[in-house]
């Protein structure tokens, strides 16, 4: 087998798995800044795909600005949702638990009044392939991990650079501490969980065109992201970024030999194995 | 300055504070001592708001603030340095010290804040760039003082500075509360187990005790009281 293929196989993993990153540092964020899983994270990426594909349908919107307004928007209702369910939640994980499950059927359900059970396929917006250095990559997988990777960059920089990002991160490390030094924590809390949300919605917008949008299709990144999240370390954002990068490349390479099927049992023997060597991930802490 | 008024605070049924009243004047140093489990931690989470006081009333500079949220209290100039440090392990001694401030919007004055607080502890200074997670125990203590201070306060509340550390650092530990409270004329209110300590610092004091106040009084009267001098101060 020559290094090209390889090459080639480690580049389709990753490029997908970038996104799955985004969905998973959603879940990371709004884990380490109210201590609860939000289960019914996969909806909002799924709500993220709708957004695009209304957006593209009824609007004629170009994908940058679907993709823009699935990010807003989905945030927004992330914002909403914490205030209306998940903000006395704070720490009840077990009640966060349930209620977030029981919002996992509400929206599923809902979706599937609102717009239908048929699968919707958004046409892609970017055509063609490029060559680089003998590989060949289709624009659309180009643009998409691309995009992926500037949101990564960007929330980065957010969490690092700015002063709501910089209460988050300290809400996630001590949250009465933080309220002694004048964090409204209330208000992170519903900031940190739309940005989460944003960050789903961002993911299912990119994917939109790649897979097709329906009422169902937030199961499969949200297991991806567990996985990621499992293997980089709970609550760790560069560990989701490794757990990412890790994802791909045995995903990727697991695609040159097997269906797909069994490339997506691959990711549960890549958490069992790093859980053996590693019980709180590779990036874990206490 | 400060007025608890009949504070109560309770877990369950239980009441951990059961009618507390401590007043602290402006410029004050006051400590409260007692043993384990008294209720003074709670106290103190009950007037910066970290928890919701089941009765009684706190008002602070003349505003009963007995049922604001914690980041309005410290934006009134009360700033509280938590039992166990609390620090932002992942952030750098600089990190934790502009976190202090979080609530100020005039950079040139935080700046000099930054500056006068870095002054104050010389060792924070040295160690400005670590995580405030590797510290060493006085050390971290000096940055929850030193974080405390970055808001600006008028007053100044610390739960158990002291605790674990060396009888040198915590002579230094002292030196430095009675200093801040000369020069920035800062009222303090000390939270104690070692009662040697608090009661050199303070002018004024209470003992509390499964959750009342037993005795109050000036800190050299309660030097000379034989049930302080037998339960906290080693007979
Ligand atoms: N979050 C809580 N839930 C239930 N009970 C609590 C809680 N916090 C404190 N208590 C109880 O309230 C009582 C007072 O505790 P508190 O921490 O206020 O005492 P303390 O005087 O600060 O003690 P120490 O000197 O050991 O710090 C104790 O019996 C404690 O077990
Ligand atoms: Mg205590």
């Amino acid at each position: 087998m020559s290094i090209d293929l390889l090459v080639q196989a480690l580049l389709n993993g990753f490029g997908l798995a970038m996104v799955y990153v985004l969905v998973a540092l959603g879940l990371t964020l709004i884990f380490s800044i109210l201590e609860i899983i939000n289960f019914a994270h996969g909806e909002f990426y799924m709500l993220g795909g709708y957004v695009t594909y209304y957006a593209y349908a009824l609007f004629g919107l170009n994908y940058f600005a679907t993709l823009g307004l699935a990010i807003l928007t989905v945030g927004l209702a992330g914002v909403v949702a914490e205030r209306l369910i998940f903000h006395d939640l704070r720490g009840k994980a077990l009640n966060a638990f349930i209620v977030s499950l029981g919002l996992l059927w509400v929206m599923q359900a809902g979706a599937q009044l609102a717009f239908g059970v048929l699968d919707k396929p958004v046409p892609s917006a970017f055509s063609g392939i490029v060559r680089v250095l003998g590989l060949v990559i289709s624009v659309e997988r180009l643009v998409v991990t691309l995009s992926a990777i500037v949101l990564i960059v960007a929330l980065y920089l957010f969490l690092r650079l700015s002063r709501p990002g910089r209460a988050m991160r300290a809400v996630a490390q001590d949250a009465d501490a933080a309220a002694l030094q004048g964090v409204n924590i209330e208000a992170v809390a519903a900031l940190g969980f739309g940005v989460g949300c944003a960050l789903a919605g961002g993911a299912g917008g990119l994917l939109a065109p790649v897979f097709a949008v329906s009422p169902a299709m937030g199961a499969l990144p949200v297991v991806k992201a567990f996985i990621i999240i499992i293997v980089g370390g709970m609550g760790s954002l560069p560990g989701a970024v490794l757990g990412g990068l890790l994802l791909g490349g045995v995903e990727g390479l697991g695609a040159l030999f097997m269906g797909s099927a069994a490339v997506n049992i691959l990711g549960f023997l890549m958490v069992i194995a790093v859980l053996l060597v590693r019980p709180r991930g590779l990036v874990g802490g206490a | 300055m400060l007025e608890l008024t009949d504070l109560r605070v309770h877990y369950g049924n239980v009441a951990a504070v059961d009618g507390v009243s401590v007043t602290v004047e402006e410029g004050e140093i006051v400590a409260i001592i007692g043993p384990n489990g008294a209720g003074k931690t709670s106290t103190l989470r009950a007037l910066s708001g970290l928890v919701r006081a089941s009765g009684g009333r706190v008002v602070f500079r003349g505003v009963d603030i007995s049922r604001w949220r914690p980041h309005r209290i410290v934006a009134l100039g009360l700033s509280h340095a938590p039992e166990g440090r609390r620090l932002f392990p992942q952030m750098t001694v600089i990190e934790n010290l502009r976190m202090g401030a979080y609530r100020r919007r005039d950079g040139l004055a935080i700046e000099r804040s930054l500056a006068e607080v870095l002054e104050r502890f010389p060792r924070l200074a040295e160690r400005r760039r670590q995580l405030a997670g590797t510290l060493s125990g006085g050390e971290q203590q000096m940055l929850t003082i030193g974080r405390a201070l970055m808001s600006d306060p008028t007053m100044l509340v610390l739960d158990e500075p002291s605790f674990g550390l060396a009888p040198l650092i915590v002579r230094e530990i002292r030196t430095i509360v009675e200093s801040i409270n000369r020069d920035r004329k800062v009222a303090v209110l000390l939270v104690e187990q070692n009662a040697r300590m608090a009661l050199a610092v303070a002018a004024r004091a209470y003992v509390m005790e499964t959750g009342r106040i037993v005795l109050s009084g000036p800190a050299a009267a309660l030097r000379e009281s034989p049930h302080v001098k037998a339960a906290y101060l080693g007979g």
